[in-house]
């Protein structure tokens, strides 16, 4: 049932301009580093010898903003298709399970952010190339620059989606969207308990695995109640 | 008796508010069960809680004699539906919005084509709905509803908001539906004479509650429509259909035949024209849903 759900989201998908958001998103941050570099590439280079980690520190500074940005503009639009003619009542009164459909929503949101990161990866690996960075290249690390933040902002993620899928006003998850990219701005001044510094991957430990850990025990967890939520409602 | 649909004292509460009240329908199949009742009088909430879009504050609703509440998806399984305004995805084309429908219900891909073609929109599947007109979009609306080939069809207020010709449409493509698979419809609307021409069985509903339902001929005998003749000389010529023995009542310069078969109407008129009298029109009084509710309810109170 979940398959064929996801089949028929992804056709939903189609001409709304999704796949090409999970693109511009981390094109955006490289061609962001792509000004930085190209402005003062002699400069950068020398402020460390490991060239690799310094620009990767460089690239995730706007990784996590991009991220929340990205998440709370997706979700509304995921949820605009449904309310746009409330095809949610369509939808629902096919024979599939109300937590089969979140799921399915969710999943499809999943895999964008999954494709976004994964090109932050690429894009990552192929301007760092292109800038001569050394041959020593850390592919580890640029694993993780690209992923963490993706599996710390689960809770993110989650929250919209649940807010968007039951809001009957779409100001509010817009609101809440807006405000998590200002929390994920100011990630520095932020306490470590609030979701929208995770994807900075900064805490007072000093450990990233930690966020990653953090995102996705509350991202399952904030799946959950927001599935539980929408199950439990009246269709409009 | 095998009901398709059959719910029990079921009733809807919004907060303070009862939208259902006590509401027991019983649909047999086959039928074409008319659902009437003004705006606002329970009948999308209804609805909605026998499609599990809405849970019942008390009651039970059994659909092909399952508990809605406990076998939900397999009785969706043979249902289809349109609730209200058509649910649609504007920039996907009529042949795209039914395929994302089709995925999820697991119908062969020729069923897409042939829904198209029952509510003749096979030249423009491959539009986007976007450009459609509200006639198009709500029969787009009805081949979704008929994509897994349902035994019992719910259809919300399926002509709100069309133009005669598509109202037509529609009615013309809901009567020949039963006929052609031995099909179930619940079909709802305000407009008695809406339903008047498609159904046959009726159920009406006024605040919340069920105040009739039996076929649509009993209705009929209910509504007792009269013809109005409007006549020259309209007092006199009522006096001598009185001679005559025709009952009749004269009323503003209009005789209403109170019986009105058609070998009474006929018999009414020859007398007249035969005593000189000029007939201008003859014509069936329209009573709206409105004066049955009036007469109903007045009768009700008479008993």
């Amino acid at each position: 049932m979940i398959g064929n759900l996801l089949r028929a989201d992804f056709l939903k998908i189609k001409r709304k301009g999704l796949w090409f958001l999970a693109f511009l998103g981390p094109f955006g941050v490289i061609a962001l580093q792509m000004v930085n570099y190209g402005v003062r590439k002699d400069y950068l280079l020398n402020q460390s010898d490991d060239d690799w980690g310094y620009f990767l520190e460089y690239v995730h500074s706007f990784t996590p903003l991009a991220l929340v940005l990205g998440i709370a503009i997706l979700t509304s639009f995921m949820a605009s298709i449904e309310n746009e003619t409330n095809a949610w009542k369509q939808l629902i009164s096919l024979p599939v399970s109300k937590m089969s459909v979140y799921l399915s929503k969710f999943m499809v949101l999943g895999s964008l952010l999954f494709v976004s990161s994964l090109l932050l990866g690429v894009f990552s690996l192929g301007y760092g190339i292109l800038l001569n960075l050394g041959d020593q290249i850390p592919y580890l690390e640029l694993l993780k620059y690209s992923f963490y933040p993706y599996l710390a902002a689960l809770p993110v993620l989650a929250l919209q989606l649940w807010i968007s899928s039951v809001s009957q006003n779409q100001g509010i998850p817009i609101t809440t969207g807006v405000l998590g990219v200002i929390f994920a701005y100011s990630a520095f001044i932020l306490p470590d308990w609030m979701i929208w510094k995770w994807p900075s991957l900064m805490n007072e430990w000093d450990e990233p695995l930690i966020n990653v850990m953090l995102g996705i025990g509350v991202g399952t967890l904030l799946y959950i109640v927001g599935m539980l939520d929408f199950t439990r409602r009246d269709v409009k | 008796m095998e009901y398709v649909v059959q719910t029990t004292n079921l009733s809807k509460r919004f907060g303070k508010e009862s939208a259902v009240i006590g509401l027991d329908m019983k649909i047999r199949k086959g039928e074409i069960y008319g659902f009437l009742g003004p705006n606002g009088a329970g009948k999308t909430t209804t609805i909605r809680m026998l499609l599990g879009l809405m849970k019942a504050s008390s009651g039970t609703i059994q659909i092909f004699e399952k508990d809605l509440n406990k076998e939900k998806i397999n009785i969706l399984k043979r249902v289809g539906s349109l609730v209200e305004n058509p649910s649609y995805y504007p920039h996907l084309t009529a042949y795209e919005n039914l395929e994302a429908l089709r995925k999820i219900l697991g119908v062969p891909k020729t069923r897409i084509h042939e829904v198209l073609e029952i509510v003749r929109l096979t030249e423009v599947a491959n539009k986007k709905v976007k450009g459609f007109s509200l006639g198009m979009k709500q029969r787009l609306g009805i081949a979704a509803s008929l994509l897994n080939s349902p035994e019992l069809l719910i259809l919300d207020e399926p002509t709100n908001g069309l133009d005669p010709s598509g109202i037509i449409e529609i009615r013309n493509l809901i009567k020949q539906l039963p006929a052609e698979t031995g099909m179930t419809i619940l079909i709802s609307s305000h407009l008695l004479s809406e339903i008047d021409q498609m159904a046959t069985t009726v159920g009406i509903v006024t605040k919340g509650k069920m105040i009739y339902q039996d076929s649509i001929e009993s209705l009929r005998m209910y509504a007792q429509q009269k013809v109005l003749l409007k006549v020259s000389d309209s007092e006199q010529a009522w006096r001598s259909l009185l001679g005559n023995g025709i009952k009749a009542d004269w009323e503003d310069g209009i005789i209403l035949l109170s019986e009105h078969s058609d070998e009474k109407v006929a018999k009414a008129i020859h007398t007249l024209v035969h005593e000189g009298y000029s007939i201008y029109r003859v014509e069936d009084e329209k009573r709206s849903l409105e004066d049955t509710f009036l007469q109903m309810t007045t009768r009700e109170k008479v008993i």
